[in-house]
């Protein structure tokens, strides 16, 4: 991993949530939220590793029969 | 589906990922801890899934059949969203005869009522640290309403 991915992953998995909303980084998410695709526009296909056995889950195989729904989170 | 992201109060408890690896320990926490019996993918260390889909914390997005986004709300409410698929499959799957389903979008304010005691507590069982980091954070949000 180069330098500006570290950079990269070091600034998205802040360390404090202060400083985070000091540094306005949670507008810039509602701003990321807002500028993500519509409702009736094309959802964006990515292959993730499922917990448990590590296979790895194509979004797309997912919605491809049904509809899929996706929540999004973490512990806190 | 659920899609583990990055902590978004890291504290003693639960901190900030720096490894692949403990990211798929903290994914595991939070399955036992809040018995997720549903398929947990984990996104990259980079956030490269969360950041395309807008990043915040605990959103939950529907995507129809064939890949269009049908949902999309920056908080999950249970309730909302089953009975956004209610009225969305009904809709989409039975029309008087004659008729046509037309799709069309909207838009629109919701409200969530949040148990600050009980969210404190929640936060409390990641470290004294993710309660006071999100208290200073209150207070930047009061500064930031009242300019």
């Amino acid at each position: 991993m180069g330098e500006a991915d570290r950079g990269h992953v070091a600034s998205y998995n802040y360390s404090r949530f202060d400083d985070y909303v000091a540094a306005g980084g949670d507008l810039a998410d509602e701003a990321a939220f807002r500028a993500s695709p519509r409702a009736g526009q094309r959802a964006e296909d990515f292959t993730l590793p499922r917990l448990g056995d590590g296979a790895q889950v194509r979004l797309s195989e997912l919605w491809r029969s049904t509809p899929l729904v996706m929540e999004f989170g973490s512990f806190t | 589906m659920f899609v583990y992201t990055r902590e978004a109060h890291p504290g003693e408890n639960v901190p900030c990922h720096d490894s692949f690896e403990r990211k798929l320990a903290c994914a595991r926490l939070l399955r036992e801890d809040a018995g997720i019996g549903r398929e947990i993918l984990v996104d990259d260390l980079a956030g490269t899934v969360h950041r395309a889909y807008g990043l915040m914390p605990d959103m939950t997005w529907v995507i129809d059949r064939g890949g269009r986004v049908a949902y999309k709300a920056n908080w999950t409410s249970a309730p909302n969203v089953e009975a956004f698929l209610d009225r969305f499959l009904a809709a989409r799957g039975q029309h008087p005869a004659g008729a046509a389903a037309v799709m069309y979008e909207t838009q629109q304010i919701e409200f969530r009522h949040t148990d600050r005691k009980r969210f404190t507590e929640h936060l409390l069982r990641n470290g004294s640290r993710a309660v006071r980091e999100f208290e200073k954070a209150q207070e930047l949000w009061a500064r930031r309403s009242a300019t």
